[in-house]
């Protein structure tokens, strides 16, 4: 390879401006005085006139309002549900919109526990009927619940004497349970 | 006072959308203009800038600051081109309506007619030669011309190494002078 042909292969970085400052004035002086080589130059020039004309001064504008309303668009599209769900769920619990929180939520606390009085149909039904022995002298206390008429009765009650045994439970007149 | 391009970065990757539509409204333009440069493609250049821009959005939580924001921007821009570029089979009459919408938008400066005829067959040829090229070197050949990146910069982009970039830019130019040089 000849010095020409070694100057020649710098002469792009060198318009580039990429060479050290000794580098460049070799290739500076070569050109300056080598016409084969300050051809290569112009030639090169040229070429990159052309190609900044072609790729820079013939591209279009791009409106940026549009350009970023198809990009708001896709990032939109894009994003997993989860996350969506979750900015929608911070939306809804920011500081403004949960004033009306707190009354709902009182409204909701009142109906599910009062649910029994608007739903009579849900009601569960909860007759109960016990008797325990309190003491070893016979005494007892016998609890009987009655929903559909909310009657509750307490019965406390002593076994006659000598009778040990507990007391053998019969059905209660009245209402069966 | 204006933000800078990391700043802007890390109050993305906080959340903040409006710092990252500041940095699409600085670069939008010219990461076009680089594509359109490898895709020769109105259309398809706008879809890869979209892309290009999606991507950056989905990414930068990751960004660590290694690299300038613009070098960052442009990697994805320009491998996501050559991606295209790779797949495209261009419709040779959609590529023709392309190319004739370039070339007629130099004709509304009425000139002298020999030069006129002289610079748009100069056009013309040139679009074939950079049509021509490989990927590689017309990636080079654009970021160079277009943004006047360093060897540095087209380097870290390309992911190659600086002298890389200087055999490439020296072959694509060499490739371009043979094919034009009944126009030079």
């Amino acid at each position: 390879m000849n010095k020409c042909e070694r100057i020649e292969k710098s002469i792009g970085p060198w318009l580039d401006q990429e060479l050290s400052a000794a580098e460049s004035e070799i290739v500076r002086a070569h050109v300056t005085a080598c016409s084969r080589c300050s051809e290569a130059r112009q030639r090169l020039e040229r070429i990159d006139r052309a190609l900044s004309s072609l790729l820079v001064d013939e591209a279009p504008k791009i409106e940026f309002a549009s350009f970023w309303r198809e990009l708001e668009q896709r990032i939109e599209q894009k994003r997993p549900w989860h996350k969506r769900l979750l900015e929608q769920a911070g939306d809804w619990t920011s500081a403004p919109r949960a004033a009306w929180a707190v009354p709902a939520l009182i409204a909701v606390l009142i109906a599910v526990l009062s649910y029994q009085s608007y739903f009579p149909i849900w009601r569960s039904r909860t007759n109960f009927a016990t008797v325990e022995s309190i003491d070893s002298y016979g005494r007892n206390v016998a609890l009987l619940r009655e929903d559909e008429s909310k009657t509750t009765v307490i019965w406390l009650y002593q076994n006659q004497e000598g009778d040990d045994e507990a007391v053998e439970e019969t059905p209660p007149a009245g209402p069966a349970f | 006072m204006e933000l800078s391009d990391w700043e802007l970065v890390q109050k993305c990757q906080l959340g903040d959308m409006s710092a990252f539509q500041e940095l699409v409204s600085r670069y939008h333009q010219k990461v076009y203009v680089v594509i359109l440069g490898l895709l020769r493609n109105r259309e398809d250049a706008l879809e890869v800038s979209q892309e290009t821009f999606l991507r950056a959005y989905r990414k930068i939580g990751g960004f660590k600051g290694g690299s300038s924001f613009y070098t960052w921007i442009y990697r994805i821009g320009v491998n996501l081109a050559i991606d295209a570029q790779r797949r495209q089979k261009r419709n040779p009459l959609e590529f023709r309506d392309s190319m004739d919408s370039v070339l007629e938008s130099q004709d509304e400066v009425a000139r002298d007619p020999f030069a006129e005829l002289h610079d748009r067959e100069l056009r013309e040829n040139l679009f074939k030669a950079i049509n021509d090229l490989t990927a590689e070197h017309k990636a080079v050949i654009v970021l160079r011309t277009i943004e006047g990146l360093s060897y540095k910069d087209i380097g870290a982009i390309l992911g190659c190494s600086e002298g890389t970039v200087m055999s490439r830019l020296h072959y694509a130019r060499k490739k371009l002078h043979d094919k034009l040089r009944a126009f030079l």
